[in-house]
């Protein structure tokens, strides 16, 4: 099941809830140039969860749900335009767990 | 030293210190004190963030708060509130008396770096003096990164009458228009100033128009998201900060009019 929240996608597989780029924040940003990981285990809704420059802004993004963190997109760091990806395989960002379904769930609909 | 003497002082450092410029500031006139403010604010404008001597900074310091200050400021006190803790005033944000005002920035935070041009960054930058861009560069650098759109950064506001300056970067707006994203950009850039200015216990503080001028922000759209945006902190926090809405053209001022002065 798909849902949308802070601009982002979130993508819910059994307890794994992946966050990831949707076209409009793509076309919003503009090439991505460069990627810095937030480096916490766990979040709360609204942290800052990656800093990106783009060609078009300098944005930091922050996850729409709290969770702890299972794994991160590193290969970012060194390929940060995968993020302008349209492939959800090139341009998710982080993996999260521990996530309160009900807060899933009144997320948006993607 | 008289200001004469204070510009020529400043503008013979300027320009020895930065010798591949000078070709740049030839055609620039230096017969009043206004000419020899523009040369001196250009140069300023051109100048890297580099460490500069204490001997200019007496004189710079002394200059510009006398330059500041010869204006007539302004104060909240002066102004009467257009609704409850709300401002709204029209004119030059560096004449302002409050505790902070907002500059519209962009994410190297440096300051305008266009000699002369007549953009906000650049007028504030330019009032405040060189150490506003040495202490801005000193976040950039501390934080290893450009500041992101929609957060705020706090730093003394030097020679101006103000005490703060608060520095966010708005939304840009491109050929393709606004977007969600952008519209909740310039929300959360009110709102992190505001967040901010709470944090160190300001009593006052006046918004520029965020991301009206360079930005290309639409003017209407942005000024409905600055009011509301402040609205709503005031009335969910219960803060008693006075903010003031500071805009500079007509148009700002007859949006700001007609939406303040609605009947709620």
């Amino acid at each position: 099941m798909k849902k949308r929240g802070n601009f982002l996608f979130v993508e819910k597989n059994n307890d794994t809830y992946t966050i990831s780029m949707t076209p409009e924040l793509q076309d919003d940003v503009g090439t991505i140039g460069f990627v810095d990981f937030i480096l916490e285990d766990h979040f709360n809704t609204g942290d800052p969860i990656l800093n990106l420059e783009a060609s078009k802004t300098v944005l930091e993004m922050s996850t729409p749900l709290a969770g702890k963190v299972v794994e991160r997109n590193e290969v970012l760091t060194t390929e940060p335009s995968l993020l302008n990806s349209a492939k959800p395989e090139e341009n998710w960002v982080i993996k999260l767990t521990d996530v309160d379904e009900s807060e899933f769930n009144n997320l948006e609909d993607a | 030293m008289n200001q004469h003497e204070q510009l020529d002082y400043l503008i013979d450092y300027l320009l020895n210190e930065q010798s591949d410029n000078k070709i740049f500031f030839n055609d620039y006139k230096q017969e009043t004190l206004e000419d020899k403010f523009e040369l001196f604010r250009g140069l300023c404008n051109v100048r890297a963030p580099q460490p500069i001597s204490e001997d200019f900074l007496k004189i710079h310091d002394d200059f510009l708060t006398h330059w500041n200050q010869d204006r007539t400021l302004v104060s909240l006190e002066d102004l009467p509130a257009i609704q409850d803790q709300l401002y709204l005033w029209q004119g030059d944000i560096t004449r302002l008396n409050v505790d902070a005002i907002v500059n519209a920035a962009n994410s190297r935070l440096l300051g305008c770096t266009q000699a002369n041009h007549t953009c906000i960054d650049n007028i504030i930058h330019t009032r405040a003096g060189v150490e506003l861009r040495l202490a801005c560069e000193e976040i950039i650098q501390t934080q290893g990164r450009k500041e992101p759109v929609g957060k705020a950064k706090i730093t003394k506001a030097y020679n101006l009458p103000a005490n703060y300056v608060i520095h966010t970067v708005g939304p840009y707006i491109d050929q393709r228009g606004l977007s969600p994203l952008k519209e909740h950009l310039l929300h959360s850039s009110y709102r992190s100033v505001l967040e901010l200015a709470e944090e160190h216990q300001l009593k006052s503080i006046a918004f520029c128009c965020i991301s009206t001028g360079e930005f290309n922000f639409p003017n209407q759209r942005a000024a409905e998201i600055a009011i509301k945006t402040v609205q709503d902190y005031l009335t969910e926090t219960k803060s008693t900060m006075k903010v003031m809405f500071n805009v500079f053209k007509d148009k700002d001022l007859a949006i700001y009019q007609s939406i303040l002065e609605q009947k709620e």
